[in-house]
Formats: C-alpha cells, structure tokens, sequence
C-alpha cells in the first residue's frame, strides 16, 4: 500500500498576522506579495497534520510507504522535514509556484501520483494557510477519479477502506470511504509530532526524487493558471474602540447601559 | 456583452424557508447578471424549500429550477456533481455562485473542473473585467485580500455568510423542473452516523459571547455559557479552544469554522487573530475583553474592558441579568 501526502509551502501565518495586527504587513513593489524577509518559511501547518494522520496510521499498525509530494522551487527543508519524520519516498515538482494557480497544481500533483505508481490514500491539509482556498485536494479526487472526504480528525483504515470522523460545523460525523480515497485533515486533528535527532540524521539520506512538468506530458493548457493574481492589499480596520474604565462591576454597568441605550440590547 | 446566464446553485438543508446562504448569493448574483446585462438563474436540488419562490421574485431571477432526485440527498456529493454538471452542460452559465458550505466546497472545484471552468473560494465581490472575472477574495486567514481576473468561463465564486443581502420587489416565479439522469451514479462515500446539531445555530444568531485562550481553562467556558444565556444569545469559540478539546468544533467561529454576522459579539479573552475575525468581524457591534490592551481585538471592537475576564464575566452575567 502507498499512501502519498501533498505538502505546501507557506509563509508562516502567526508571523504575517503579527505583522497584520502590529499594521506593519507589507505588500512588495508587483502589488501583490508579501515581501518581508523576515516572515519564515514553513509548511503548511494543515499539511503537516496530514503527514500526522499518516504516521498514526502506521502508529496503529498498518503497512504502507508513505510518499511525501511538494511542488515548488526549492523544497529541500520541507521534504527532509517530512524524510525526518518517516516518509521513504520524497518527490518535488519542480516549478516556480508564482506560475500556477490551485488548478494547475492539482494537475501536477494528480498526474505525479499517477505516475509514480498511484495512491491507495491521498492526505492533504484542508486548505493552504496563505491563500486559503482548499480547492487543490478535491481536484485531485477529481482528476484520480477519487472519492474525497475533506476535514478529518480522526482515521482508521481496514484493509481497504477508510473510516473517517470528521470535524463538520454541525459536530462530528462519521463516513466511510472505499479506498482509493483522498482525504483532507483539518487542526482538530491535534499537534504534529516532531522528529527525533536520529531521524533527522539518517533523514539525510533519504534523496527527493526531482520532476519537471515537462516529464509529465500536460500540455501547457493543462497547466495554464485559470486564477491569477493580480493586486494583494491589506484591508483596513475602523479602530474606534471607547475602552470603558472602573473596576469589574463598574464596567460591566457602563456597558450594559451602552449596549442598552444602542438599542443593541432590549 | 455575453447573454449566458448567472447561475445562483443552491443546496443542503435549509432553514427559515430557503437553502443557507440562498438570499447573500442571490444579493450578488442580481448585481453581477446586472452587470453583465445577462439572465440571473436559480437552481435549488432537492425538494423546493418552502420560501425559494417568492424569494426568487424578490431577487430578479428569471428561472427558477429544480434538480430533485432521490439520489440528491445530504452529503451526497457524487450525485450533486452528476446533476449540476448536467445543468451547467445545458445552461452554459458565464458564471455560477454558490454559498460556502463545507458541502459546497467538496462540490463545486469539481463541478469546475468538469465544465472546464475556474473556481475561487472566499470571495467577497465579483465584477465583469474584459471576456474574465475579477473576484476579491480574503486570503491569510483574512489578514489580506487579494484581488484575481478569473477565466476561463463558466467561473465558480464560493461567497462565505459575510454580505448583507438586500431584497428588490417583485413577484413570485414557479419552480421549472430540471430532469437529470442519476441512474449511473453510485455514492462512493457512506455515511455511518451523520453529523446532527439540534441546538441554536451560530450562523443566525443576533447575539454571540464567545471565549478564548484568555479564560484559562475549560471550567472557566462556563462563563461564558452563563454570560450567552443572560443575554439572550448563543456560546461560540476561537479556533484554539477548540484544538484543545474544551469545546467540539460546532462552537467554532472563524475562518475555519462559522462565519457569523450578530447584532452583538462579545469576545471575552480572544486576541483577535484574523483567522477569528473572519467570522465575526460583519457583526454590527464588537464587544472585547482582554487582558492585554494591546490585543488586536480592540481594533474591532467598539467598546472595550482591559481586564482579567474571570473578573469581569461575573460582573456581565450579573448586569446582564439585573437589566
């Protein structure tokens, strides 16, 4: 059994949201990066609970190589952190991933998968934390003729088929999906382990297999970005908070007065 | 300009009458067939909810249409792919919206990709440019938008529950059935136990009092569970609360979880992390509490107590209750 894991990398979105709170974040001179040097580099955090939903598979007992999937032009910290982690294999498409857009590279990944020899699961993250659109792993499906069962936090998988709780707005539910499945894991999953030392000694050895987009026979259509962007801008906050002061009691009747005379409360 | 039609696609359980989300879409959908000077389309699967015709009038739509199939129940993905791929191979809409639901989100990329359309999630406006799209969406968990020109054609714009619809006059239409054939589909998902949520929904609520980390610990939740009944609303939550089990991912409000838009939000001990104010920051008035006066909640919020929230709350619940 294989399972592969897609892996993105992010700019680190506490630190974009630090500088987004502190009114510092910074769009770059083409109107549309972000461009502060000292924002890290990272993987998607939702991507690194897939490979956590992975190792736990493994955890319980099922047998598998666990392939780990990057697009991108210089992977290299990713995909040894995932090598570190267990993953035998490690491809990284190479493209610059200013070039594509969700549509594109769920064809890359689709048609990599296929060609390295399929999946019986596919894991993703549920959406990637900078662009936010989550679109990437349900065209996968698509494109694999897949089925697709997004938001897991919880995974067992029985020889061929997966029973998956998943974190719905409405609570849990519980499905069941037939293998070959892809499937998005969401943060309720819980904290990603970190590797060991030793493992990211002998992780060194653990070389990422490089693929072109040309090795992958799509036509350039197939790969042409449908969603561009064109201007990336900060929005702005009103900022007009009356801070009410006094002790507890005293605030707490202010503003329920407030609230009151608004008409926001009866 | 193009005669193809704006689609407005509908599914999932609805309330009060109509699909969730139905009446911001069609806000949109009225706006952008205008724009376009093209027909606006409605089409609902499932059985008609009860208040689709008359709100069909209200928003000019010129077809109302029904896909209904026994095949097209709750969660049933693979059906919904089949039938609204179906309609949009016979429509060939220039543009098809749909309201941003979990369920819609494992839909529709797929419907794109059938029609050999592109899709945008988090949109928020979307306007004609040129033979494309242009959609303003939020990206980094709301710490930015970006503004994308989308094209080919047909165009899916998912719009999360953020925009205030407004409603026109106009009369009520009858539901045209759209007959699709389902027989070839088999559901590749089986549901064991679903999902079931009976309490009120955070969604439509007119008053919030949601908790964060700055409770500091799960006992402490109750406070704010007391201080929602006192005021007559409903109990949510930021993201961390729920990843650390304090409460089930229901309660969740923010980009990943409900996007709310209350007469009254009160934030008792959220820093305001963007990821949460994506959904609550279309609440008409921001309450916060906070430890730290420089927490990015103050910069929403409209009144603001710095201050230690397991002094404050009591004194809340005990105003709140006295009023």
């Amino acid at each position: 059994m294989r399972i592969v894991v897609c892996v993105k990398e992010v700019l680190d979105p506490d630190a974009v949201n630090n500088y987004a709170v502190a009114g510092r974040l910074e769009i770059g001179a083409d109107g549309k990066t972000l461009t502060q040097t000292a924002i890290p580099r990272l993987m998607n955090g939702y991507d690194e609970q897939a490979i956590e939903a992975a190792l736990r598979l493994r955890d319980a007992g099922a047998e598998f190589t666990l392939c780990v999937l990057s697009v991108g032009s210089d992977p290299d910290k990713l995909l040894k952190h995932a090598a570190a982690l267990g993953a035998e294999e490690l491809i990284s498409i190479q493209v610059d991933p200013a070039t594509l857009d969700p549509q594109a590279t769920a064809k890359l990944l689709a048609s990599q998968i296929q060609a390295s020899g399929g999946a019986e699961v596919v894991f993703c993250g549920r959406q990637a934390s900078d662009d936010d659109q989550g679109v990437v792993p349900v065209l996968i499906a698509e494109h694999l003729n897949m089925s697709v069962v997004t938001v897991a936090r919880e995974i067992r998988l029985e020889s061929d088929a997966l029973t998956i709780i998943r974190a719905t707005p409405e609570g849990d539910e519980i499905v069941r999906a037939a293998c070959p499945a892809v499937v998005t894991i969401t943060n309720e999953l819980g904290e990603p382990r970190y590797p060991t030392a030793s493992a990211k000694i002998k992780a060194r050895r653990v070389k990422p297999t490089i693929v072109t987009p040309a090795e992958l026979s799509l036509s350039a259509e197939e790969i042409a970005p449908k969603v561009l962007l064109k201007q990336q801008f900060v929005p702005e906050v009103q900022g007009n908070c009356e801070f009410l002061e006094g002790d507890a009691a005293q605030v707490a009747g202010q503003l329920l007065e407030k609230l009151r005379a608004e008409g926001t409360l009866q | 300009m193009s005669q193809q039609p704006i689609v407005v696609c509908s599914f999932g359980e609805g309330r009060d009458g109509l699909p969730p989300g139905a009446e911001e879409v069609l806000h949109i959908g009225r706006n952008l067939a205008q724009a376009c000077e093209a027909p606006l389309m409605w089409v609902i699967l499932g059985p008609l909810p009860e208040r689709a015709s008359a709100t069909a009038g209200l928003y000019g739509v010129q077809n109302l249409h029904q896909i209904d199939d026994a095949k097209l129940e709750a969660n049933h993905t693979d059906a919904q792919v089949a039938a609204l791929a179906a309609y949009g191979k016979a429509q060939t809409p220039q543009a098809i919206l749909v309201h941003q639901t979990l369920e819609a989100r494992t839909v529709a990329p797929r419907l794109a990709a059938r029609l050999g359309g592109a899709v945008v999630m988090n949109g928020i406006s979307i306007s004609p440019i040129g033979q494309n799209f242009e959609i303003t969406a939020s990206a980094y968990g709301g710490d930015t938008r970006v503004i994308y020109e989308v094209g080919p054609k047909p165009v899916l714009a998912f719009i999360p529950n953020a925009v205030i619809p407004e409603p026109g006059s106009g009369s009520a239409i009858d539901a045209e059935p759209f007959a699709v054939d389902l027989s070839g589909v088999e559901e590749r998902i089986e549901v064991l136990e679903p999902a079931h949520f009976d309490g009120p929904r955070l969604d439509d609520a007119d008053i919030i009092v949601s908790g964060g980390r700055g409770l500091g610990s799960q006992d402490n939740y109750s406070l704010i569970e007391q201080l929602a009944e006192a005021l007559g609303g409903i109990a949510g939550a930021s993201r961390p609360l729920v990843d650390d089990g304090w409460v089930d991912s229901s309660h969740q409000v923010g980009l990943t979880g409900r996007i709310t838009r209350p007469n009254l939000y009160v934030a008792i001990g959220i820093s305001g992390a963007s990821q949460h104010m994506a959904g609550c920051s279309a609440a008409k008035t921001i309450v916060a509490v906070n430890r730290d006066p420089e927490a990015a909640i103050f910069q929403h919020a409209r009144f603001g107590i710095v201050g230690d929230a397991l002094e404050i709350v009591p004194e809340l619940i005990r105003a709140a209750s006295a009023g």
